[in-house]
């Protein structure tokens, strides 16, 4: 596809929304479904508030009213578009390399998203990013199904919900897909060569009970780590426990602590052909916490990993850990701001990980957002070098 | 293939956005369509004999058993048809353990009283009559004395074809009711392309009041009212909180809740919430703000807001301009009869 097409494929909708007579409200799938604004499920876009991870956990269902609900055959299009395009200035200043500056547009993707209900307590999601080539202005995706789950709920109660199929696992305790910042968790996405980054959306069977007294818990079985080869699926299981003080779910009211273990099998990388190919194991323990005063809000989560050598091609297991915090302000619904501290600690295998993030959303509509981020991210490796990306970027990123 | 899924992408997202106005109008929670014509059950169709009667009985302190009471009393036309006490003196000083709701718009309510026991208007006239704290009559007593007042039963005679009844008391009240409607308030002329009452603060409360608020979960539809029954904790702080809907259902996930009050004309008839705890409408937002009140019980959707004091203010903006044009009733003229006469004020206080 050429950028002339993608742009204008990006253009139509901004120009309508421009035209149209009446205010841009929510429109995203569940927004239409029940008339609400974005806000009502999300603090600020993506990011979910208490009500809105509570509508998830129950499958998509106002929780209390379930016999209210109408199913996808009673409802508007459950299809909603979700994209960003904008400036991105990244730099790469390394000790052993020349200064890297790369500015250009970029188109950042596109998600395309349903979500409803089946019948009464059977809810589904799809994410669907279509396949785009990488070219000039235009980041590429692969086209894979990022989601298609079935959500079972409240059977007999809110204690036992099942969820099947690709969906975003319940230990990601804050989400990779939801949070403010285009900068990643660096912790969840570091993993062996090869591996699944923790916070990728997995393909198996979920199982999550909440209740009143605020204790939440999940139990998942996962094909997992199948990027190298993996032929023993469901070979991966994770067990997450948490406890929410005060009515909330932690997201903006409440505070929640959580713990986390994961334990996986893979394969190394083919081309290690020294390394025993046999499954391997790995595990991943964390502990996390969400704090909220008023309009702020504090993340916390420190991840502890400990793989087999043979994942990573070294002598002896290797342990590494990370983690995070963040800090977010949420005054109004038309701005958020956020800061975080991202580290990695891995000077046994490639050395260590810090980024330092920054950054602000101005809603123009509370699905349209105006995103100025900074980002300076510090890689040392065990050869003493050190590589520093310093990213600024400015976007529109908005859903329809 | 590629080129098939975008166009797929394009031609989706130009059907959303053309049918934006039309999908949003359709969303099950929007409290965005005009008040319908009002609801008259079939077997009581509305005249103006049974109205000019139900505005008779409506106002006349004799259906109360020292004749000091009237419906009136409690649902003063002055104080938005409802009553500026936290909770009302019935009788002999007796106090009531509930705020008077207001009847402007309650035709339009599928439940009446806070706990819904009365499934309709005529179901909910008798009530007050026969209990004990408020006008604390008899029915049976009711139908005697006012069988004894000739204007009366001329009047049951033209109306229904019999001596005065309960049913025929229930039904002219009920009628009266149905014509306490309120005109358009400054949202309905918003929503009718008429601005000139509209506000920003309005504008963004009416955002907050569909979004981070979480308002209209329960206050939606023409009514901003689920027409249902929820538990906000009201009560719970202190002791022998009010049962509520359980009083009727006997189910315990019942314990606590209360009818989903309509929230047209809402600024007119403070104080807020069965108890009448909440003085002002800021006063209200402050409870959601807070969460409302722990209980086992609590609704699923009630969390800490975060509101900010700008947030606020717009919300109470947006809650006032759902006050509409309120029906001006003249206190009618009392048939004569014996025993204690009619209160000319129409028991007013």
């Amino acid at each position: 596809m050429s950028i002339k097409t993608l742009f204008l494929l990006m253009l139509a909708p901004l120009v309508l929304v421009t035209l149209l007579p009446s205010k841009a409200s929510a429109i995203p799938v569940f927004a239409r479904k029940y008339g609400f604004e974005c806000t009502m499920c999300h603090s600020t876009y993506p990011r979910l508030n208490d009500f809105g991870q509570r509508f998830r956990m129950n499958g998509y269902q106002l929780p209390g009213m379930e016999t209210l609900e109408k199913d996808i055959t009673e409802t508007s299009v459950p299809v909603a578009i979700r994209t960003s395009a904008g400036y991105n200035n990244d730099n790469f200043d390394s000790t052993q390399t020349s200064n890297v500056d790369v500015n250009e547009f970029q188109v950042n993707g596109v998600d395309i998203l349903a979500g409803g209900l089946i019948g009464p307590d059977i809810g589904f999601m799809f994410v669907y990013p279509p396949e785009i080539n990488s070219s000039r202005g235009v980041a590429g995706q692969n086209g894979a199904i990022e989601s298609a789950n079935v959500i079972f709920s409240n059977l007999g109660s809110t204690w036992f919900n099942i969820r099947a199929g690709k969906f975003e696992p319940a230990y990601v305790a804050f989400s990779n897909k939801r949070h403010l910042s285009i900068s990643p968790y660096e912790i969840y996405d570091f993993t062996f060569p090869g591996g699944p980054a923790f916070s990728d959306n997995q393909v198996g069977v979920e199982f999550t009970g909440w209740g009143r007294d605020g204790f939440r818990y999940a139990f998942g079985i996962l094909d997992g780590s199948e990027t190298n080869g993996s032929d023993t699926a469901p070979s991966d299981y994770y067990v997450r426990a948490a406890y929410v003080f005060g009515p909330g779910e932690g997201q903006t009211a409440g505070q929640r602590i959580g713990v986390t273990g994961y334990f996986g099998q893979a394969k190394p990388l083919a081309s290690w052909q020294e390394t025993d190919m046999s499954e391997q194991s790995f595990d991943r323990w964390g502990v996390d916490a969400s704090f909220n005063v008023e309009q702020w809000n504090l993340a916390l989560q420190y991840l502890r990993s400990n793989d087999s050598s043979e994942l990573w091609n070294f002598s002896g297991n290797v342990p590494y850990s990370g983690g995070f915090a963040e800090v977010t302000y949420t005054p109004t619904i038309k701005f958020a701001g956020f800061t975080r501290y991202d580290w990695v600690n891995a000077s046994s295998i490639l050395g260590d990980i810090t980024r330092w993030t920054v950054g602000g959303r101005y809603y123009i509509e509370d699905n349209m957002a105006l995103h100025l981020e900074w980002s300076r991210r510090n890689e040392s490796d065990l050869s003493g070098s050190d590589i520093n990306e310093t990213l600024w970027t400015a976007r529109l990123d908005f859903a329809i | 293939m590629r080129r098939l899924v975008l166009l797929m992408i394009v031609l989706v997202g130009l059907a959303l956005m053309l049918q934006q106005p039309k999908l949003l109008a359709q969303g099950q929670f929007m409290a965005n369509t005009l008040m319908p014509p009002v609801p008259i059950p079939a077997d009581n169709p509305q005249t103006d004999a049974k109205i000019r009667l139900g505005a008779q009985l409506y106002f006349d302190t004799r259906l109360s058993a020292d004749s000091t009471i009237s419906c009136a009393t409690c649902h003063d036309p002055r104080t938005g048809w409802a009553n500026h006490g936290k909770t009302d003196t019935g009788i002999a000083g007796q106090v009531g353990g509930r705020n008077s709701g207001t009847i402007i718009n309650s035709a339009y309510m599928r439940y009446q009283f806070w706990d819904g026991r009365a499934p309709s208007l005529e179901a909910q006239a008798l009530g007050p009559i026969h209990n004990p704290i408020e006008m604390g009559e008899t029915l049976e007593n009711v139908v005697v004395k006012l069988n004894a007042i000739p204007g009366y039963v001329e009047q049951f005679q033209e109306v229904f074809g019999t001596d005065v009844t309960t049913d025929g008391i229930a039904k002219a009240i009920a009628s009266f009711e149905r014509t306490i409607i309120s005109g358009p308030s400054p949202y309905d002329l918003h929503l009718m392309g008429d601005d000139s009452q509209w506000t920003s603060a309005a504008e963004r409360g009416r955002d907050l009041f569909n979004g981070k608020a979480h308002c209209s979960t329960c206050h939606s539809g023409p009514m901003f009212s689920d027409q249902s029954f929820h538990n906000l904790g009201v009560g719970f702080d202190g002791e022998n909180p009010n049962s509520g809907r359980f009083n009727e259902t006997n189910d315990p996930a019942d314990f606590g809740r209360f009818k989903t009050p309509t929230l047209r004309n809402i600024a007119l008839t403070y104080p807020y919430l069965h108890t009448g705890s909440e003085q002002t409408l800021m006063d209200v937002v402050d409870f959601y703000n807070r969460g409302g009140i722990q209980n086992d019980n609590l609704d699923l959707l009630m969390f800490p807001l975060a509101l900010t004091q700008q947030e606020k203010e717009d919300l109470v903006a947006f809650m006032e301009s759902l006050t509409g044009t309120i029906p001006e009733v003249p206190i009618p003229t009392f048939p004569e009869g014996p025993g204690l006469p009619a209160d000319p004020g129409g028991g007013l206080r």
